[in-house]
C-alpha cells in the first residue's frame, strides 16, 4: 500500500483517498466541518487546511501575503506557503504533509475558527448541540483566544421549521452544506439548498416542499453545529449528562449499528445515533430507526400478569406451574421470537426441547412492512436469521394456530408477544408469554412474565445478511422485568426443572457448542457468520 | 524512580507479574492473584526492598472487564524512601470468585483497609481475622463503590416518615432527586417555592423564616 | 488505701468477675461524636477494644464519580475540616500531576503559606481539645483563640472560615490579597505567644504530664507496619515527613526541622504537634519573604482555568470555554496516579484513576487518620480505662476523613 507522511507519521492510503480520509482511517483527526467520510467534499469550511511540503529541489507553492508590522504600522509583503484543503487533496506516494507541526496551519485553523465564530450567537446555554459541538471542541483545541471583532454580529432567521422533524437556526449555521449533500447524495431527495451570499448565507428548503421522508434525522446528525435540531430531542436533555451504550437498532432486519444515549439518573433513553459500520449501515440510519429508541419505554411489559391482572412475579410463576402440571410434552409448544436476542431464544429453546422435552417449536415476529433500497428492510424483526440459525426447524406461527385449533397443542410458552397474523385462535390453548413489549399475544395469555427490552440487557442479534452483532446494556431493568433468559430460567425452576444457565456468559459459552452458531462477537462488534 | 523494584519482582516471579508500568513516576506491577500474598511477603522481607509501610489498599471497579475488580495496594519503604503499587484483578461480572489472601499477617495495618475494601467493593479476604463491614452498617446490602451500585439509592434503617404518619407538617425539603450531585440541571425545582409533587409540603422560599 | 486485714490467700483477694462490656460513644464527648469503642474490661483494665467507625460516612468516593474533577474540591474540604486547605492543595497537586501542569511560583508559595496556616490550625485544635478532654479548659480557650486568628486570616484570603473550596486545578480561586503578608507578620507572633502561654501552663502541670507520659506507647516499627504517618509516626522517632522526604511545592527551598519524639507515647505526640506549630511559623515567615507580590497565580491554560465572568455573558468564545470547563469539566488524561502530600495528620494521598473524560473514574483518598485510628485498639489493650481519652485525643482522629 502506498504511504505518505503526516507530521512525520507514515500513513498508508488507498489510491484515490484524500489526505483527510487516509488520516481518518488511521484514527487521526484533521479538524473539519464540511468534510464527512460518507459524503462528497466541497472544501468550503477551510478548517482542514494543511501544508504540503515541497519535494527536495522544488519551489514551494507560496502566496504573497500582506502583513502588518506592529512596529512601523505599515503593511509588508510576505511569502507564505499556500495551504491546501486536506479533504480535497488526494494523497500521493511519498508526499510530506504538515498539519499540527506547521505554524502556518496552526495559524490558519485559529483564523478560520475566529471567522466562524464572528457572528455566532451566545447560544451555548440553550443549544442542544452544546457538549458535542465542533465549534466548541475546535475552539478549545485550535483557537483558545477571544475574537478581535467588536461589532454587532449579523442576525439571521432562528427557529425555522424545515419539516415535521427538523428545526433550523441560521445564526448557528457554519454553511458546511453537509445537510444539503446528505439529502441529495444519500437520501436521493435534493430538497435542501443554500441561498444568499457571504455572511447572509443560509440553508433553505426547496419552494413548495418541506424536509420530510425517511431520512430527515440524518441531516441533524451530520450537522457539526447546532443549526439543525430535531423536534424529538430539542430541549429534552443535555448531552453531557447522557451516557452511551453500543446498541443495535431493533426496527428491521438491517440491524443498523447505533449508539443508544440514555441518562442514568432517570434511567431513560433519549435518542439513537448511528454508529459507523461500513459493512451494515455505513454512517446512517432511517427516521423510523432513529425513533425506535422510544420502544425502550413505550409499550413495555413491566409487570407480571395473571389472567390479564397485574400480579407479583412469584404468583405468576406459581400460576404457570399449576397450568403445566401433568401436561404431556407432545401437547406443549414453544414459540421463539424473531425480536428477542439469540441468548433469549436459546434459553427458550433449551426450556422447550431439553427440559420440557417438546418437539414443537414455532417462531413469531412482526409482520413485514415498508422497504427501500437504502437501509430499510422488509422484515421488521431484528433477529429472524438468528432464530433460523439456532432452531432451523421452527415453523411459522400460522402452523401453531392450526395445531391449536386441531387440539394437537394445548399448552404454549411464547417468547415475545408479537404475531405476524391474527393469533386469536391461540385463545384455545393455555398460553404463557415471556415478553418485553406488549403485543397481540398478551391479551390471550394466562400468564405474562415481564422481560427486559434490548436496551436493558446485552444480547446478540443476527441481521438479514447473517451478521452476528452484539448490543450492550444501557438502562437498568424497568419495573419487575428481568432479562428474558433469566425469566425463562426462573420459569424452568418453577416448572420443576434445573436450568443449565443463569448468566449470559454461560449461555454464550453453550451457544458456541450449538451447530450453526459461532463464538459470540465482542461487545458492539459485528461478525460475519 | 528506579526500576529496581519492578526488576526484582519480575526476576523473582516471572510470568506471574502480568504487566508493569511507571506512569507519572509510580512503579506499578499487576500480579496474578495467586501470588498476591507471596509478592507481598517478598516485598516486605527482602532486605533490599524493605517495604515496611502499607500505605493504602483500595478497589477500582471496571464492570466491563473480566475480572472486573482491581485491588490496588500502595507500599512505601521508610528506610529506602521508595514506593511501589501492586495490583491484582479478581471477580467476574457478578463478583463471583472475588477472593484474595489476606495480608494482615504481613502488615497489621491492612486489617482495617481490607475490611474497607470488603465493605465498599465486595472483595473477600481469605484468612482475615475479623472481616466485617467497617464504614457501612451491618444491615447494608451491596457494595457502594462497585460501579453498578446506583449512586442515588438509599437504604434507610428506619423508614422515612410520611406526613400522615407524623400527623404534623414535617417542613422538610424534598428528598434528594436523582440528579443531586450532578453538575447541572436540577429538574423540577418550582419557581414559586411550592413543590409540584406534594402541594403545601414545602414552605415558600420567599416567606420570612 | 490500707490493705484489708484479713488472712486470705493472695489469689482470693481478687473478686471473681466476668469481663465487663462497656460502650464508649458514639455520642460521648471525648469520642468527637463519631467513634464508638466497644470495650471489654477486666476491672479498669482494657482487655479488648473494638473501635468502630463509619458514623460520618458520606460516600465521598462515590460522590466524586458523579461530578467533574473540579467539583471534588468542596468534598475534600469536608474531609479534614480543621485543615481543609491542605486537602485542597493536595487534591489540586494530584490532578495537576496527571495533567502535567505546574502552577506559577507565586501560587506555589501561596499554597504553602495557606497550607501551613491550616496545619497550625489543625495542631492547635488537636492539642487544645486533648487538654480540654483532660479537664484543662483554659489552655483550650487560648489555643482556640490562636486558631481564631488563623481562621480570620484564612477568611480574609478565601472568604470562608472553614470550608474554603479555594483550590483550583492549575491555581487558586483568587490571588493573595494585598494585606496577606502584613496580616501574617502581625498574627504569627501573637499566635505563638498564645501557644507558649498554654504550653507553659500544661507542661508544668503534673497531673497533665502523668496522664500523658508512657500512655499509649507504640514503637516506630509497629507504627510503620500499621501505616501510621504524620505527627503520630514522628512521635515514635521515625523522621518521616513528606515535606522533607519527597519535597513538593517549594518545601526544598525553605529551612525547617522535623520534630520527632523518642518514646511514641501520648506526650510525645502532644509535643511533636507543638514543635510543628513552631516550624510552620518558620516556614510561613520564609514564604512571605519569597512570595512575589505580582505575577500570575493561575496557569494560563484555557483547558483548566475559567474565563472572566463578564466575558462569559457577552462573547461566544468565553461562553464556550466556560461550558467546556463547567459542563464537561477539565479533561484529565487517561491513566492512574498516586499523589501524596503531608496533611495535618500525615500522608494525605490521592489515588486518581481517569478514563480521559471530565469526570473522575475513581478518586481514592488515603486519609491518614484511617490507619491511625485502626491502630488505636492495639495500643489501648492492656491499658486503663482512663487512658482512652488522652490516647484517643492525641491521635487527632477527624471523622470526616476517617469515615470518608
Amino acid at each position: 500500500m502506498p504511504t505518505f507522511k503526516l507530521d512525520g507519521k507514515t500513513i498508508p492510503f488507498e489510491p484515490g483517498d484524500t489526505i483527510i480520509k487516509a488520516a481518518y482511517k488511521q484514527g487521526i483527526d484533521i479538524p473539519h466541518y464540511c468534510w464527512h467520510p460518507g459524503l462528497s467534499a466541497p472544501a468550503n469550511c477551510r478548517m482542514c487546511l494543511v501544508e504540503i511540503l515541497p519535494k527536495a529541489g522544488q519551489r514551494p507553492l507560496s502566496l504573497d501575503v500582506l502583513e502588518l508590522d506592529p512596529k512601523t504600522g505599515e503593511y509588508k509583503v510576505k511569502q507564505k506557503p499556500k495551504l491546501q484543503p486536506a479533504c480535497y487533496m488526494a494523497a500521493a506516494e511519498g508526499m510530506e504533509v504538515a498539519a499540527d507541526t506547521s505554524e502556518h496551519v496552526v495559524r490558519a485553523r485559529h483564523d478560520v475558527q475566529e471567522y466562524l465564530l464572528l457572528n455566532h450567537p451566545v447560544d451555548c446555554p440553550i443549544c442542544d448541540q452544546s457538549g458535542e459541538c465542533s465549534l466548541q471542541d475546535y475552539w478549545l483545541l485550535h483557537m483558545k483566544t477571544q475574537k478581535r471583532m467588536q461589532d454587532e454580529p449579523v442576525h439571521k432567521p432562528k427557529g425555522v421549521v424545515f419539516g415535521p422533524t427538523i428545526v433550523y437556526d441560521g445564526e448557528r449555521c457554519v454553511m458546511c452544506t453537509r445537510c444539503i449533500r446528505f439529502m441529495s447524495e444519500i437520501a436521493k431527495d435534493p430538497v435542501l439548498d443554500m441561498r444568499e451570499r457571504g455572511n447572509l448565507n443560509e440553508i433553505t428548503v426547496a419552494p413548495g416542499r418541506e424536509l420530510d421522508g425517511h431520512y430527515t434525522f440524518m441531516t441533524e446528525h451530520v450537522c457539526p453545529v447546532g443549526a439543525l435540531t430535531t423536534k424529538d430531542f430539542r430541549f429534552k436533555a443535555r448531552v453531557w449528562f447522557l451516557r452511551t451504550a453500543p446498541s443495535v437498532c431493533q426496527g428491521c432486519a438491517t440491524g443498523c449499528n447505533a449508539h443508544l444515549d440514555y441518562d442514568p439518573r432517570y434511567n431513560k433513553a433519549y435518542r439513537y445515533r448511528p454508529r459507523d459500520n461500513e459493512a451494515v449501515n455505513k454512517y446512517w440510519m432511517c427516521d423510523e430507526g432513529m425513533l425506535s429508541y422510544k420502544e425502550a419505554h413505550d409499550g413495555r411489559v413491566i409487570d407480571a400478569l395473571v389472567g390479564g391482572r397485574v400480579a407479583p412475579v412469584v404468583k405468576a410463576l406459581e400460576e404457570a406451574r399449576s397450568l403445566f402440571a401433568g401436561v404431556a410434552p407432545t401437547s406443549v409448544a414453544i414459540v421463539l421470537s424473531a425480536r428477542h436476542s439469540l441468548e433469549d431464544n436459546w434459553a427458550m429453546r433449551e426450556l422447550g426441547t431439553v427440559l420440557l422435552g417438546s418437539k414443537n417449536v414455532y417462531v413469531s415476529g412482526r409482520p413485514d412492512g415498508y422497504r427501500d433500497d437504502i437501509l430499510i428492510h422488509r422484515d421488521k424483526n431484528s433477529n429472524a436469521r438468528g432464530v433460523q440459525q439456532i432452531a432451523p426447524g421452527a415453523r411459522p406461527l400460522k402452523a401453531l394456530l392450526d395445531d391449536v385449533a386441531a387440539s394437537r397443542i394445548t399448552h404454549v410458552i411464547a417468547l415475545g408477544a408479537d404475531a405476524p397474523v391474527d393469533p386469536a385462535a391461540l385463545g384455545g390453548a393455555k398460553l404463557v408469554v415471556v415478553a418485553a413489549h406488549a403485543g397481540p399475544l398478551v391479551p390471550l395469555a394466562a400468564v405474562v412474565l415481564p422481560a427486559t427490552s434490548w436496551a436493558e440487557h446485552a444480547g446478540t442479534y443476527v441481521n438479514a445478511k447473517g451478521m452476528r452483532q452484539v448490543s450492550e446494556k444501557a438502562l437498568e431493568p424497568l419495573g419487575a422485568s428481568k432479562p428474558a433468559y433469566k425469566q425463562i430460567a426462573e420459569l424452568a425452576t418453577a416448572l420443576g426443572y434445573e436450568p443449565s444457565w443463569s448468566k449470559l456468559s454461560q449461555i454464550r459459552s453453550q451457544l458456541m457448542g450449538t451447530a450453526g452458531a459461532d463464538a459470540p462477537a465482542p461487545p458492539g462488534a459485528t461478525v460475519v457468520a | 524512580m528506579s526500576q529496581i523494584v519492578l526488576d526484582k519482582l519480575r526476576e523473582r516471579f516471572g510470568t506471574a507479574i502480568l504487566e508493569t508500568h511507571t506512569n507519572y513516576g509510580d512503579d506499578t506491577a499487576v500480579v496474578d492473584r495467586g501470588v498476591w500474598k507471596a509478592v507481598a511477603t517478598f516485598l516486605r522481607e527482602d532486605p533490599a526492598l524493605d517495604f515496611d509501610m502499607p500505605v493504602d489498599l483500595c478497589g477500582v471497579d471496571y464492570p466491563n472487564r473480566m475480572p472486573r475488580m482491581e485491588v490496588v495496594l500502595h507500599l512505601y519503604s521508610v528506610s529506602k524512601g521508595q514506593r511501589v503499587r501492586i495490583k491484582t484483578r479478581v471477580g467476574d461480572d457478578d463478583m463471583d470468585g472475588a477472593e484474595l489472601d489476606s495480608l494482615v499477617g504481613v502488615w497489621p495495618g491492612l486489617n482495617w483497609l481490607e475490611r474497607e475494601v470488603f465493605d465498599m467493593s465486595g472483595v473477600r479476604f481469605r484468612g482475615h481475622p475479623d472481616l466485617r463491614r467497617i464504614l457501612m452498617y451491618p444491615e447494608f446490602e451491596g457494595h457502594p463503590l462497585q460501579r453498578t451500585y446506583p449512586a442515588q439509592k438509599t437504604q434507610p434503617l428506619v423508614e422515612y416518615r410520611t406526613e400522615d404518619e407524623a400527623g404534623v407538617p414535617l417542613n422538610k425539603l424534598e428528598p434528594f432527586g436523582a440528579d443531586e450531585g450532578m453538575p447541572f440541571g436540577r429538574k423540577g425545582l418550582p419557581r414559586d417555592g411550592t413543590s409540584p409533587a406534594v402541594p403545601g409540603r414545602r414552605r415558600s422560599l420567599t416567606e420570612d423564616n | 488505701m490500707e490493705p484489708l486485714d484479713v488472712e486470705l490467700e493472695e489469689g482470693e483477694l481478687e473478686l471473681p468477675a466476668e469481663p465487663m462490656h462497656l460502650n464508649m460513644g458514639p455520642s460521648h464527648p471525648a469520642m468527637h461524636g463519631t467513634v464508638r469503642i466497644v470495650l471489654e474490661l477486666s476491672g479498669e483494665t482494657i482487655v479488648k477494644a473494638d473501635v468502630q467507625i463509619g458514623y460520618l460516612h458520606r460516600g465521598f468516593e462515590k460522590m466524586c464519580e458523579r461530578g467533574t474533577w473540579a467539583q471534588v474540591f468542596p468534598y475534600v474540604d469536608r474531609l479534614n475540616y480543621v485543615s481543609p486547605m491542605l486537602n485542597n492543595v493536595g487534591y489540586a497537586l494530584a490532578v495537576e500531576k496527571m495533567c502535567g501542569l505546574v502552577v506559577p511560583d507565586r501560587c506555589q508559595w501561596y499554597r504553602m503559606a495557606l497550607g501551613e496556616l491550616a496545619r497550625i490550625s489543625d495542631h492547635l485544635t488537636c492539642d487544645g481539645a486533648m487538654a480540654m478532654e483532660l479537664g484543662a479548659f483554659t489552655p483550650f480557650l487560648w489555643f482556640i483563640k490562636a486558631r481564631e486568628m488563623v481562621w480570620d486570616l484564612l477568611e480574609e484570603e478565601t472568604g470562608a472560615r472553614l470550608t474554603h473550596s479555594f483550590g483550583r486545578i492549575g491555581g487558586m480561586a483568587s490571588p493573595p490579597t494585598p494585606d496577606f503578608k502584613g496580616l501574617c507578620r502581625a498574627a504569627l507572633p501573637k499566635i505563638l505567644e498564645l501557644v507558649e502561654e498554654g504550653e507553659r501552663m500544661l507542661l508544668k502541670n503534673r497531673i497533665f504530664l502523668e496522664r500523658l507520659e508512657n500512655v499509649g506507647t507504640i514503637s516506630g516499627a509497629d507504627a510503620t507496619a500499621l501505616g501510621w504517618t504524620g505527627p503520630c509516626l514522628r512521635a515514635t522517632g521515625v523522621p518521616y515527613d513528606i515535606r522533607k522526604a519527597h519535597p513538593y511545592l517549594k518545601y526544598d527551598e525553605v529551612d525547617f526541622d522535623v520534630p520527632v519524639g523518642t518514646k511514641g507515647d501520648t506526650l510525645d505526640r502532644f509535643l511533636v504537634r507543638l514543635g510543628e506549630i513552631r516550624q510552620s511559623k518558620r516556614i510561613i515567615e520564609q514564604v512571605i519573604e519569597h512570595m512575589p507580590d505580582d505575577g500570575p497565580v493561575n496557569v494560563g491554560d484555557p483547558h483548566v482555568i475559567l474565563p472572566e465572568k463578564n466575558a462569559v455573558y457577552t462573547t461566544i468564545e468565553a461562553t464556550i470555554q466556560h461550558f467546556k470547563l463547567v459542563m464537561e469539566g477539565a479533561k484529565v488524561p487517561a491513566g492512574e496516579c498516586y499523589s501524596y502530600t503531608e496533611g495535618g495528620n500525615g500522608e494525605l494521598g490521592y489515588y486518581l484513576v481517569s478514563d480521559g473524560s471530565g469526570t473522575p473514574y475513581r478518586v481514592r483518598i488515603r486519609p491518614p487518620c484511617f490507619q491511625i485510628t485502626g491502630g488505636l485498639g492495639k495500643i489501648l489493650e492492656g491499658r486503663m480505662l482512663s487512658d482512652i481519652v488522652p490516647t484517643f485525643g492525641s491521635l487527632n482522629m477527624i471523622g470526616g476523613e476517617c469515615d470518608h
